[in-house]
């Protein structure tokens, strides 16, 4: 039997999503002996997220370390659809440079992934430098002493360390045994829904205009209903991703399932085009951290105690950016970091706090702080995108008749969907939000 | 107290192969490896027997490389030590591959007094294997047993048959298969995980054995493998009220003559 | 001596054989033999084509105990059909292994072609079929009601005698005949399966009373045999259950796992009741309902009686 100082390690890491690994991956690198817990058969079994990730943290991990990783394609064309009820007007920004260069071994801006593979790659990273990864394993406590955070508990096994960080995802348990914040509140978090489609490459390409090695990310509003959410759509190799994000909180007062608002949105004929033939290969529901800075705990941390990504709400939704996966690898990034550069338990915690602005990761949140006041403009998620394709109806319809002046045309149309008073409003609100 | 071994297979997770729609292929490219369903059960009765009586346990498998991927499993299911033979004749391997590296593998490492395997595997269901292997090593085979009671050298095993329940009993060294119902296999704990990591392997080569391209060549060769899909009409009702959906479902049997 | 061998201890399914054998030995120009066990299966085996039987042993032989003898009695053959049971399975196994040669679990159907047998059988427990090439001599086993035993009676094949000594070292304490209600859900026109959409044993009332009025006999998926004990093991369908190929079979609660569809995917009409709308037993079904069993039931089996 193994005795009790060899249960012992510096770090214990719980949750192999892109957090725990890019925490687990830092420090076992840096030959520390670190235990990767993750509660899914395997890691990214259990993930659900919608596929596009900034390169840009992953370099921060390692230089060129995202050459071996599973990703899909660049995303070099950013589309934003407005859906009426049948029409659709579709914005489509296509830049190159976001492609980055593979000459000058130039990362792309971003790159469409696929959880299952993308995790399971970074935990195996964090494996092959020295980690131990043992999945199936559910956290389900933490030992503390003398008001320190000094292990975990798995059923009947305890298992100590120097260091716990909770890396274990939105919903963090660990973060609410340590006492650091109660329960998520429904209004602080999204609901998240996603299918995988599978397609033909050359399919996808033709639909999206894309190449093979290129892809895009479309954002789609005025498919939830009036619900304030988005839908998103990425290209991968072989197959689609698409879902919808939307508020918890009114979702939960609208009578139709969040599935029905989905299905919609897939039968809407703009969308339909877009996915027609393909086969659905993976469905999940998942939450997602949505109001951004001011959702964060003030303490991310207790003696012996880190929370990293989704556990701790990082999170920034703009409407046509989603991050998480990106802040999750940095805010990983940053706990082991600390972990390296102190010794005393007490520096520990602002020491990462410290790390987190260092890596610009605070900064980031705090500049889309106000943002989500914008999902409070209701008439975004309803209203706005029928009346812009109603005032493109209108100009592109030829029929004959006598049209109606262009002016008063427009104007009628505006008021259709809202008052004048309405949308001084709602601009008010929007200039304030940026 | 018996000297166990249990020979498991890694197989592809059924749930996750698709099947192609454009040519019936398959596609496992998002399939996982885990133990063949049975074999869990196989290597948990071997592990209750060795808590029960003391003695040993040791996993044997032979695979392609991916059969690495098996070793932290299996070792934390509670055998002391693993053997595995990874060669890519295993990909295509029929029940008289299989048997005859097992039994050369036996060869070398045994002798056992209890040889456990499964009653079928999950992707091949052959069924063939145990006593197999049997023949090929001269000795009895107990298949399909679902209550295993070993004292000393005797061991009493009830079968379950089609239309009968068998008990028998015989000397060891025996090669016995297992029925799911024998036991619940346990979930690993996370000691159990952790120390499988410092539990020793051994790699066998098929030139360790002595085994000859010709020992390797499958004489049941697969082809033609093609997914099966039903031909169904797929009507579905889901209006909310359930009365609806009950009187339509009636006038379909009705027309169909089945009401 | 070349040869098709046949060998079932389930009389029934002895008979089955035949067919295919028959196709063989027309394919193969090769003589027909049937091993049989005792006198009485002897006798009615040997009016069914077959140019000759042998009796090996006796109904009191451990079958699986046969291999040595069995695979010396069969060394030349071109194809050893095996009556698919438990212990045919266990005994053609063991006789391949002495063969040295190849063999197929469970055929749907088996020919010759490029002078090898190819044999179709299923893989991944139903998600795909292959066909599977071996070269002669081949061992294949066969399951009950894979073939329909032939119609026409041909002259008696003469009878001989063939000692057969199973393995001495196993020793048979006891066997004792599973009680089977009575009822073989096999020879069923309209089956409802019942699955784990029922929360309780009492509950599967609500489908007995449907039964009542559909004419149709219970069966289950294995958790409800094996795990829950609420109905008996021979009633439950799939790859280790029983197969069957019913006119109707209504699938109430019960998700259409490969494993449990494997074995009733034959059936004429396949209709499902289930809540989740994305359970994989709608698409096997012909017809379905997406709702609460607790509540479908009773309006169907109300709707039904009128
Ligand atoms: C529909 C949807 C679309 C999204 N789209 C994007 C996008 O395009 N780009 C982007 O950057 N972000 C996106 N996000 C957000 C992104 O998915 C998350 O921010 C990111 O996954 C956070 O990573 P993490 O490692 O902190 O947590 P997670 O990825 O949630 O990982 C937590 C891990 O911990 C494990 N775990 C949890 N509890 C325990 C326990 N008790 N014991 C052991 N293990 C445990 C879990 O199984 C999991 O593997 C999306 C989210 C959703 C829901
Ligand atoms: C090697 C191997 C061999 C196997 N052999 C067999 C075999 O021969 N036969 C067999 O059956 N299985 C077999 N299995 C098991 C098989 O894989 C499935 O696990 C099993 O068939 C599932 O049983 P189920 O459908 O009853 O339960 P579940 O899969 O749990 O399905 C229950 C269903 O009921 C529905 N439901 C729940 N509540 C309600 C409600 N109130 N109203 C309506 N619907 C409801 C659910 O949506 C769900 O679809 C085997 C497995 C393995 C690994
Ligand atoms: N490649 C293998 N390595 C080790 N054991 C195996 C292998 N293949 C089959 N077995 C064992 O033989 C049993 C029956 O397999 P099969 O004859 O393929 O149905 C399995 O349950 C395993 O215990």
């Amino acid at each position: 039997m193994a005795n009790e100082n060899e249960d012992k390690f510096d770090a214990i890491v719980v949750g192999a999503g892109p957090a725990g690994s890019a925490c687990a991956y830092t420090l076992a690198k840096a030959g520390r002996n670190v235990l990767l817990l993750e509660r899914g058969n395997s890691a990214g079994s259990k993930n659900v997220s919608g596929g596009r990730l900034y390169t840009y943290a992953l370099e921060l991990v390692e230089e060129g370390l995202y050459q071996r990783a599973p990703l899909q394609r660049k995303i070099v064309r950013e589309q934003i659809m407005m859906l009426g009820a049948e029409s659709a007007m579709t914005v489509d920004y296509f830049n190159p440079a976001f492609g980055g260069n593979d000459a000058e071994k130039k990362a792309a801006q971003s790159y469409s992934v696929v959880r299952a593979s993308l995790d399971e790659w970074f935990a195996g990273e964090a494996e092959t430098a020295g980690a131990i990864l043992a999945s199936g394993q559910v956290v389900d406590g933490l030992i503390e002493e003398n008001g320190k955070i000094v292990g975990i508990k798995v059923g009947e096994d305890e298992m100590r360390a120097d260091l716990v960080v909770a890396a274990d995802g939105v919903n963090s348990l660990l973060g609410q045994k340590a006492g650091l914040f109660p329960d998520a509140s429904s209004h602080a978090v999204g609901v998240g829904v996603k299918e995988t489609i599978e397609l033909p490459d050359s399919v996808i390409n033709a639909r999206f205009g894309v190449t093979d090695a290129e892809g895009a990310a479309r954002v789609a509003i005025g498919c939830t209903d009036g619900i304030s959410g988005g839908a998103f759509m990425y290209t991968n190799k072989g197959s689609l991703s698409l879902g919808i994000v939307f508020n918890a909180d009114q979702a939960g007062k609208q009578k139709r399932h969040i599935q029905d608002i989905f299905q919609d949105f897939k039968m809407h004929p703009a969308i339909q085009a877009l996915i027609e033939g393909g086969t659905s290969v993976e469905y999940g529901a998942h939450l997602v951290p949505e109001n951004g800075y001011d959702s964060i705990p003030k303490r991310l941390y207790r003696d012996g105690f880190l929370v990293v990504g989704d556990a701790a709400q990082f999170g920034i939704n703009t409407g046509l950016i989603i991050r998480g996966m990106d802040l999750a690898i940095v805010s990983g990034l940053a706990a082991a970091k600390a972990a390296l550069k102190t010794t005393s338990p007490a520096d520990l915690g602002p020491e990462y706090m410290r790390q987190l602005d260092e890596l610009l990761l605070m900064a980031n949140q705090k500049a889309y702080r106000n943002f989500h006041h914008i999902f409070e403009i209701n008439r975004i998620f309803h209203g706005y995108p029928e009346l812009a394709n109603d005032a493109l109806q209108f100009l592109f319809t030829v029929d004959g008749k006598v049209p109606t002046p262009m002016l008063k045309g427009l104007l009628n149309t505006v008021r259709k969907h809202a008052s004048y008073g309405q949308l001084a409003a709602d601009g008010w609100k929007a200039f304030r939000a940026l | 107290m018996p000297n166990c071994l249990v020979c498991y297979k890694w197989t592809l997770d059924e749930q996750d192969i698709k099947i192609k729609s454009e040519d019936l292929s398959l596609d496992s490219s998002r399939a996982k490896g885990k133990i063949s369903d049975f074999d869990r059960n196989a290597i948990e009765e071997a592990a209750l027997l060795v808590e029960k009586l003391g003695g040993a346990v040791a996993a044997l498998s032979y695979g392609t490389a991916a059969v690495k991927q098996s070793l932290k499993d299996v070792l934390s299911r509670g055998p002391e030590k693993s053997y595995w033979v990874a060669d890519a004749s295993a990909e295509q391997a029929d029940a008289t591959v299989t048997a005859t590296v097992l039994a050369a593998a036996i060869r070398k490492i045994g002798p056992f007094d209890l040889i456990l395997l499964g009653e079928g595997s999950s992707d091949l269901f052959n069924q063939q294997t145990a006593p197999r292997l049997a023949a090929l090593l001269g000795l009895p085979c107990l298949s399909f047993v679902n209550k295993l009671e070993v004292e000393g050298d005797v061991v009493k095993a009830t079968r379950k048959l089609d239309d009968s329940v068998e008990v028998v009993t015989v000397k060891t060294p025996v090669v016995i298969s297992v029925l799911s119902e024998i036991n619940k296999p346990r979930i690993p704990s996370l000691k159990q995980v952790l120390s499988a990591a410092k539990k020793p392997n051994q790699e066998l080569t098929v030139a360790d054995l002595g085994l000859t391209p010709e020992d390797l060549a499958p004489k049941a060769v697969r082809k033609s493998v093609k997914g099966f899909v039903m031909q169904r009409k797929n009507i579905i009702f889901k209006e909310t009220a359930a009365a609806a959906n009950v009187a339509k479902l009636k006038e379909s049997l009705a027309s169909l003559g089945l009401s | 001596m070349a040869g098709i061998f046949i060998f079932s201890e389930d009389r029934a399914l002895a008979a089955q054989l035949l067919t295919p054998a028959l196709e063989l030995k027309a394919a193969l120009g090769e003589p027909l033999t049937v091993l049989a066990l005792d006198a009485a299966q002897a006798t009615e085996l040997s009016t069914l084509g077959a140019d000759k039987v042998l009796v090996v042993g006796d109904s009191a032989t451990w079958i699986e105990g046969l291999g040595e003898p069995l695979a010396a009695l069969v060394a030349h053959a071109s194809v050893v059909l095996v009556g698919g049971t438990l212990r045919g399975k266990h005994l053609a196994a063991d006789v391949a292994a002495r063969l040295k040669t190849g063999m197929t679990t469970d055929a749907k159907a088996v020919r010759i072609a490029g002078g090898k047998l190819v044999a179709t059988r299923i893989l991944y427990a139903g998600l795909a079929v292959c066909d599977e090439e071996l070269p002669l001599p081949a061992v294949v086993t066969i399951r009950a009601r894979t073939f329909l035993a032939p119609t026409t009676t041909t002259a008696a094949a003469p009878i001989e005698q063939a000692v057969a000594k199973a393995d001495a070292r196993v020793t048979v304490e006891s066997v004792t005949p599973t009680s089977t209600a009575g009822v073989d859900i096999t020879a069923a026109s309209r089956l409802i399966a019942v699955g784990r959409g029922f929360r309780a044993k009492d509950d599967l009332k609500l489908a007995e009373d449907l039964g009542k009025v559909l004419g149709a006999e219970l069966a289950c998926t294995r958790g409800i045999a094996e795990d829950e004990h609420w109905l008996p093991i021979e009633r439950y369908i799939g790859i280790s259950g029983q197969t069957v190929k019913p006119e109707l079979y209504l699938a109430v609660g019960l998700s259409g796992q490969v494993q449990h569809m494997v074995g009733c995917r034959e059936s004429k009409t396949i209709v499902a009741i289930n809540n989740d709308e994305r359970s994989p037993i709608f698409e096997a079904a012909d017809y379905g309902i997406v709702g609460d069993l607790y509540e479908v039931l009773p309006l169907l089996t109300a709707a039904l009686r009128k």
